[in-house]
């Protein structure tokens, strides 16, 4: 063991620090606690797995510190597993903290057993310690350290309880025990056996050694109601019969307050723009008809309001989900929809990454991580742009108001999300049963206790997710919005055929000629005459060249439909976006409606979505099937969609 | 106890006289000759002799006349020799399962006439047979087989507890358990990833296991073990084997 714990090296060097441990036990927690928002997040080189590091500063000396994917063993079956066990073997770094659940001593001990045994320079981190002391367990540290040879810290990560601790004897500050495992201990593990390999004896001896260490150690046990509250409420939650609805009823919950609870706040961004232009135009220095005038009212602040607008569903979207992670909720989902998910082939883990595709694909695309069979990630990968995006929620909330009934808006949109979830699990086993043909991946998913979740990691997880939304808001929307008014604006149309008209007597009142002028200068614009240019393509569906070049515009990102349509109107009535449901109810039948919710839905990911599919799949191969796959099927479905609806109108 | 069960210069009967001292003192706060003298059934005039050794040597020292405590060496010494008691007694009442007062005979002749070595590999089989999952059962087979055939052999196959044991607790697999029931893990019968998963948990042989519930249309089954919960699906589930409890 070396002795870099030790103050003996007091250089500017900050001391390289990992956490490992078994996954739920709070490392993650521990590692925000630690750096407070002094991360970073990249990609360990050649595999899709995340590296987070930070660093903690403190008394003393820096600390820079790595949090590991959980893992149970030094034995990996998965990427993640893989990335900490390299990491922890490898010598980049001057401790191991491995992280442990006081509450599930043994399984974690074994774990730090086997980073012991392979010559880790450990400390112990005896995490959610609250939890542990209110079920009555009482551990003696000083002979836990003794045993094991090493420092011992207990820490409630959650609450921010011994850190102070973790950090002074991270860095040296605190006198450390005497090195080594203990000769009784290191007798029963009887040696470090090669890392290949998997026996039932070499398991025994760590499960043994645990639980010698656990004998010798624990002054009181936890009591055995001490799950009382979750076992009550998993009878309720996790039963039989009971479980599915209560699910079911719980994810309408989650919609219903994400679009109810999210109304008043759009009224005042939506007011909060729009007052914006107003005051633009007042206070504009130059000539009212300057075209930058119009670049930053009818552009910029047009179209990124278009889009900022639905922040407040995305945040109580992501509110939501972090609740339901962080209380354990989650885990009882997967339980309840496995036998679902596996039916087409995917996984229960499988549940986590779609629904976070409700959110965003690309959060939704990243987390597949987590599933360990790669024929279970790439189907979870290939069907979850179906799981209606929050970028899509502004386009189902544009054309659903706007053309159907007040009744049907919401079943309509809870029906817009269940056909993506359906068409999903069609697609997913289809996959399953062709392309990606073979066994599942073993289910192994544990249910941890609930909790009641800390404002700071659910706000935390919130604001950073909303983070990545308003980011795009502000760098590619914006862009894509200036590209977008530019190409909705040059060529300019030199006169109006509608001037003439009304020269030559016609009546219009000045209204309608505003409306005809906009229409008019549209279709002479660039964007109008590619919309124009593949119109034919799209005519089958019954859609006008105005759609086809704001569904061009989603390619590129899904709400710049929004932005698009938005432009295209405002252009027309002084930036009042307010109109835009009136002019689309006056121009559109439900049944075009309908196939237009079903082409967006499904068809066209966006470019964000194919770059991390490509990223995550490894291969640009799986990233094109999506796009073309989904999009052909898009097409045909919209077909069926409009033709049947025809016939019956 | 590592570092040898035989002290410098005392003899097995100065080593009984410690013990008594500390006894006594721990009974009933302190020691007189004349209760050393009744404790050990001699006359105190015996005991005499032996108190002046002790004092020689270090271990006892005389409070007052006739009050006799031990020193820091003697102390040591005598919860040295009294450790060795227990560990023997033990050894003979609860492991071998014989009578109290016949393993209170044996280990007071037995404390003397071991070697150190014997005395610490004993030692060391006790805490193998306490702390080792295989060796409490074996344990508990030998004890049952020692008190029903009274001395025969507890390895033969005509042992009756031992075939009352397998048919009483038949091993099945943890799908086929009941909600509720629970079982002691005998085999992982799985092969790679699955195997390797449930023994990383620490469902090796002799854990309990649980099946706490099923899901909807029967699977996943939600099992509970070592203080944890997890789901498995049925078909990997049925690979663990497990002794009805």
């Amino acid at each position: 063991m070396t002795t870099a714990l030790q103050n003996d090296n007091t250089a500017v060097q900050p001391l390289r620090v990992l956490l490992a441990g078994n996954p739920n036990s709070g490392k993650t927690s521990l590692f925000n606690a630690m750096t407070g928002s002094h991360h970073k997040v990249a990609n360990y080189p050649g595999v899709t797995v995340e590296r987070r590091e930070g660093r903690w500063r403190g008394a003393g000396r820096d600390i820079l510190v790595r949090d590991l994917p959980g893992t149970y063993s030094l034995l990996p079956l998965s990427p993640e597993e893989r990335v900490a066990r390299d990491e922890i073997l490898g010598g980049d770094h001057d401790v191991v903290v491995v992280v442990i659940d006081a509450t599930l001593l043994r399984r974690g001990l074994m774990f730090l057993l086997q980073v012991i045994e392979h010559g880790g320079n450990a400390v112990l981190c005896l995490n959610m310690s609250d939890e542990a002391h209110r079920a009555g367990q009482q551990i003696d540290l000083v002979w836990l350290e003794e045993l094991l040879g090493i420092p011992v810290v207990e820490t409630a990560a959650h609450r921010g309880e011994g850190l102070g601790e973790l950090h002074a004897v991270l860095v040296g500050a605190k006198p450390r025990p005497r090195p080594g495992l203990s000769p009784e201990i290191a007798a029963i593990l009887g040696g470090p056996v090669a890392l290949a390999d998997p026996d039932v004896a070499r398991m025994q001896r760590l499960a043994t050694a645990a639980d010698a260490v656990i004998a010798r150690t624990l002054v009181h046990a936890a009591r055995p109601d001490a799950r009382r509250w979750t076992r009550r409420l998993d009878a309720v939650l996790a039963h039989r019969t009971f479980g599915l609805p209560i699910f079911l009823a719980a994810m309408y919950a989650v919609f219903w307050v994400t679009f109810t609870l999210g109304a008043a706040p759009m009224d005042w961004i939506d007011a909060g723009f729009a007052g914006l232009g107003e005051l633009v135009v007042r206070f504009w220095p130059g000539s009212p008809d300057s075209p930058l005038l119009s670049l930053v009212v009818d552009g910029i602040i047009a179209g990124v309001g278009g889009v900022v607008i639905f922040l407040p569903n995305i945040v109580l979207l992501f509110l939501c989900l972090s609740l339901l992670e962080d209380t354990g909720y989650m885990a009882r989902a997967a339980y309840l929809m496995d036998r679902v998910l596996s039916r087409v082939g995917l996984h229960g883990k499988s549940f986590l990454p779609l629904v976070t595709g409700f959110g965003c694909s690309i959060p939704g695309i990243m987390a597949t991580r987590t599933i360990e069979n790669e024929r279970d990630r790439l189907a979870t990968m290939m069907v979850l742009p179906l799981m209606s995006c929050g970028a899509r929620l502004p386009i189902w909330l544009l054309i659903i108001p706007a053309l159907f009934p007040q009744a049907w808006q919401a079943p309509m949109m809870w029906g817009v999300y269940m056909f993506g979830v359906a068409l999903a699990l069609g697609l997913a086993l289809l996959l399953r049963g062709t392309l990606l043909k073979g066994e599942p991946a073993p289910f192994v998913l544990e249910l941890p206790p609930y909790r009641l979740p800390t404002a700071a990691s659910v706000f935390g997880r919130m604001a950073e997710r909303s983070a990545v939304y308003l980011r795009k808001a502000g760098t590619v929307i914006l862009a894509i919005s200036i590209v977008l008014w530019a190409l909705s604006t040059y060529p300019r149309k030199p006169q109006y055929t509608v001037d003439a008209e009304v020269a030559a007597g016609a009546a219009h009142t000045p209204a309608e000629i505003d409306g005809m002028r906009a229409a008019e200068a549209l279709r002479w614009s660039a964007a109008g005459r590619i919309g124009q240019a593949i119109e034919p393509l799209f005519r089958p569906l019954g859609y006008d060249w105005r759609i086809v070049t704001a569904s061009l515009g989603a390619f590129a990102a899904k709400e710049v439909f929004v932005s698009q349509m938005s432009i295209v109107y405002a252009l027309g009535d002084d930036g009042d976006t307010g109109d835009i449901g009136r002019r689309l109810r006056a121009d559109y039948s439900p049944v075009t409606g309908l196939s237009l919710i079903v082409f967006l839905l499904v068809g066209t990911p966006c470019m964000a979505t194919i770059a991390v599919t490509r990223r995550e799949s490894g291969s640009w191969r799986w990233a094109l099937l999506q796009f073309f796959g989904l999009t052909s099927l898009a097409y045909g479905l919209a077909f069926v969609v409009t033709s049947v609806g025809g016939l019956l109108s | 106890m590592t570092d040898g069960a035989t002290l410098p210069n005392l003899t097995p009967a100065l080593e009984d006289y410690l013990e008594t001292v500390l006894r006594l003192v721990a009974d009933t706060g302190f020691a007189r000759v004349r209760d050393i003298a009744d404790a050990r059934q001699v006359r105190p005039a015996s005991v005499s002799p032996a108190m002046r050794r002790l004092e020689e040597l270090g271990m006892i020292r005389y409070e007052r006349r006739e009050y006799v405590a031990l020193t820091d060496a003697g102390a040591d010494a005598a919860r040295r020799v009294y450790s060795r008691h227990r560990v023997l007694r033990r050894f003979f009442g609860q492991f071998l399962g014989l009578p109290a007062d016949v393993a209170e005979a044996d280990a007071c002749t037995a404390e003397h006439s071991l070697s150190a070595a014997t005395l610490d590999r004993l030692v060391q089989l006790f805490e193998y047979m306490e702390v080792c999952p295989e060796g409490r059962t074996h344990l508990r087979h030998f004890q049952q087989c020692a008190r029903v055939n009274d001395g025969a052999s507890c390895c033969t196959d005509d042992c009756p507890v031992v075939q009352d044991l397998a048919e009483r607790k038949p091993t099945m697999s943890i799908a086929d358990l009941r909600p509720g029931q629970s079982g002691r893990v005998r085999q992982i019968e799985g092969q790679g990833a699955i195997r390797q998963r449930l023994l990383d948990m620490g469902l090796l042989p002799d854990t309990i296991i649980e099946l706490a519930r099923v899901a909807p249309a029967g699977d996943p089954l939600w099992i509970k073990t070592q203080g944890f919960e997890l789901a498995l699906r049925r078909n990997e589930a049925s690979s663990v084997l497990v002794e009805v409890q």
